[in-house]
């Protein structure tokens, strides 16, 4: 799966909305509203505009934040990404 | 069919049939005082029927149908019909209204600002809302609060209050006598009665308010104060609604807008009159 | 009767502007209880209605678009389940429909989500949807036995998250029936659609939905089934391409009946109906003013009379007799 490239939901389909401690994201085409924390906000920021591969999204997300050991981001990311392709948020392009 | 009775009841209104009259002859005693579908064309049917030719009239049994139903609703007894009528109603609104977001909540307004209470049935809402609405709130449902997406009010449902238990007896010293239906014993619910919402309650009833206070009200603990995040209220708000989902988008934005906008407590009592007074007391400092 | 009422104003929109608040009250009962008042509230936009009606109708239109939506994107989901194994998925009946566009999915009400594949695939089309989160509704082994052994789908499962449904047909009738029409030949000649899923070619399309308007419960809910078949009547090339390709499946007959009736609700042209024709429009527009289906003895001889299609006698008599013992009774 390592080699996946992914790309994110088009951004005129989900609309996102920060509350005092959870993000939410409405997507348009399910009808589903998600409860989502970091770092899924910030991965699909990261995912915008670009088809990027796992260690391309940690490479950018890394710019910003500190991820701490980079085996494990990979990983914590590789698992976020699958949920949010099974959420539709994301697809393996 | 043989009896039937239409009513208005805020934005939402109903035709009621029904193959006994005892039913029908309640209804129209008990909302007597509230107006008639606009042309003579409701919003929603209900049909209260046998659930066999003939149990019409031996053991008669109420089954509830209508527009909406559920497949596997239980029928009733035809002595507790006019608490058929109102699951039937009610069933409309949870299953199909859509002209705004439906919150299972009671709510009473006060110079122009809703007070929204939520909470599990027993949580005690729909009581602190009836015995609000007889000291100097105006009660704008025990059961839905309907929130309006293009503008952010509250509209009301004032339906009939129904009592539960002992519920009833509150509110026996709050209410005069003939605003109370009859009693229904042994109800799947327990003993039942309605009560007549008061004049202003229906006069008023097309009247959208702003809301400026949420609570989750939780009868039977001593009494605590405890402040909800919007997310934690979002995630109770969903579950507490029957057509957010139905509503898609405006319903989403309808309710981050509320739950933004609103501050939200969770308060524990184990009085109604201390309940009250903790009310009062958040309602100076937060509404 | 509403039923008529109901066909009459689907048939001739304009003539709404004539009803009473009275035959309002029975129209909107009887189109919910047909779920038809999403194909009425569009047949009625742009003509005058009174304006508590308006809103009502506006609210059927929304909840029409919301079942579309949600129907294609569990169109969409089963697809990308299904994206591993290289079979394709045709959509049937309502999300087809709305996926193409076309007339007949106009307002219509939707529910489950129904694929066909190919039998032959089934091992790894359940193995897959499986993997994605859908569930079996009901571990009954009885029921499960018998939709393994004698129908033409396999039975329900719901997406455990999403909670929708969806019934993945291998061939078209029950195994049981006596018409046993060619789902390979329904495949192979499957139309693609520009998002990459299939839908049946016209023809098919009125084929399969005749096969299931006669062969499937109660006929309940087959005015809903005649619009969709008026409906798809329009996009068939010509008649005589369908009625070869009814013969083809052997559905001659099935094919012809829909057609006469469709025409004989929606058209007004009741040439050529017979008179058990007659008993099924009598049947179709059972619903009194408050939405209540009336005619029962009618209704209980077409319950037995849609087994008796789908099953021989003696099996027939073993499925009641097992419903039964539990509880489930028609009427």
């Amino acid at each position: 799966m390592a080699q996946d490239q992914y790309r994110a939901e088009p951004a005129s389909d989900y609309i996102l909305r920060s509350l005092d401690d959870v993000t939410l994201v409405y997507h348009r085409r399910s009808g589903q509203t998600h409860i989502v924390v970091s770092p899924v906000p910030e991965i699909l920021a990261a995912l915008t505009g670009d088809i990027s591969s796992t260690a391309e999204i940690v490479a950018r997300l890394s710019h910003d934040y500190d991820l701490g050991d980079p085996h494990d981001a990979l990983a914590a990311v590789q698992t976020h990404l699958d949920e949010m392709v099974a959420l539709g948020l994301a697809h393996v392009a | 069919m043989k009896h039937q009775v239409m009513l208005r009841i805020g934005p939402a209104s109903f035709r009621v049939g029904s193959a006994w009259p005892q039913p029908i002859v309640d209804l129209a005693r008990l909302y007597a005082a509230y107006p008639q579908p606009e042309d003579g064309i409701a919003d929603f049917t209900v049909r209260l029927e046998p659930t066999r030719p003939w149990r019409r009239f031996i053991r008669p049994s109420v089954f509830i149908g209508g527009d909406h139903m559920l497949a596997d609703a239980a029928p009733m007894a035809l002595a507790h019909g006019l608490l058929a009528a109102e699951m039937g109603m009610n069933m409309q609104m949870a299953l199909g209204w859509r002209r705004h977001l439906l919150l299972h909540a009671s709510c009473v307004e006060k110079d122009g600002r809703a007070l929204v209470m939520t909470g599990e049935s027993g949580s005690g809402k729909s009581t602190l809302a009836a015995q609000l609405g007889e000291r100097g709130w105006r009660l704008m449902g025990d059961e839905f609060a309907l929130l309006d997406p293009s503008t952010g009010q509250i509209f009301a449902f004032p339906r009939l209050v129904s009592l539960k238990n002992q519920a009833i007896a509150v509110m026996q010293g709050e209410a005069p006598a003939e605003r109370f239906g009859p009693l229904m014993r042994d109800t799947p619910k327990g003993d039942i009665r309605h009560l007549v919402p008061n004049r202003s309650a229906v006069t008023r009833m097309d009247e959208g308010t702003i809301p400026a206070l949420l609570l989750f009200p939780r009868f039977g603990f001593a009494p605590e104060v405890r402040e909800v995040g919007q997310g934690e209220a979002f995630m109770r708000l969903t579950q507490a609604s029957t057509n957010y989902v139905t509503l898609g988008e405006r319903g989403f934005t309808a309710l981050t807008r509320f739950v933004t906008d609103i501050p939200a407590r969770a308060i524990d009592f184990s009085s109604g009159d201390e309940a009250i007074a903790m009310i009062d007391r958040l309602w100076e400092t937060l509404a | 009767m509403s039923g008529a009422l109901l066909v009459a104003v689907l048939r001739n929109p304009a003539s709404a502007s004539r009803l009473t608040p009275g035959d309002w009250n029975g129209l909107i009962a009887a189109s919910r209880a047909e779920r038809l008042i999403g194909t009425l509230a569009v047949r009625l936009a742009g003509v005058s209605v009174p304006a508590s009606v308006e809103p009502i109708l506006a609210d059927a239109r929304d909840e029409a678009a919301r079942e579309a939506r949600q129907a294609l994107w569990e169109a969409d989901r089963a697809a990308a389940a299904l994206a591993g194994t290289g079979i394709p998925v045709i959509l049937l009946k309502g999300t087809a429909y709305a996926a193409a566009g076309l007339r007949a999915g106009e307002g219509r009400f939707i529910g489950d989500l129904d694929i066909l594949v190919p039998r032959d695939r089934l091992d790894d089309v359940e193995a897959a949807i499986l993997t994605a989160g859908w569930e079996w509704v009901k571990p009954d082994p009885y029921d499960d036995d018998y939709y393994r052994r004698w129908m033409h789908e396999l039975p329900p499962m719901i997406h455990k998250e999403r909670d929708r449904m969806i019934d993945i047909h291998h061939t078209i009738l029950p195994l049981t029936a006596r018409q046993t029409p060619d789902a390979a030949t329904m495949m192979a000649d499957a139309v693609r659609l520009d998002n990459g899923l299939y839908i049946l070619s016209p023809e098919d399309r009125v084929c399969h939905a005749a096969a299931h308007l006669f062969a499937d419960g109660d006929l309940a809910g087959g005015l809903r089934n005649l619009w969709d078949i008026h409906c798809l009547l329009t996009e068939c090339r010509s008649m005589p391409a369908l009625t070869a390709r009814a013969a083809q499946h052997g559905l001659t007959k099935a094919v012809a009946r829909a057609t006469r009736l469709a025409n004989a609700l929606y058209r007004e042209d009741r040439s050529g109906l017979t008179a058990f024709d007659h008993l099924f429009v009598a049947r179709l527009l059972a619903r009194d003013g408050w939405g209540r289906e009336t005619r029962k003895l009618l209704r209980f001889a077409f319950f037995v009379r849609s087994h008796w299609l789908r099953m021989p006698p003696i099996m027939l008599a073993r499925h009641l007799w097992t419903k039964w013992r539990k509880g489930h009774r028609p009427a």
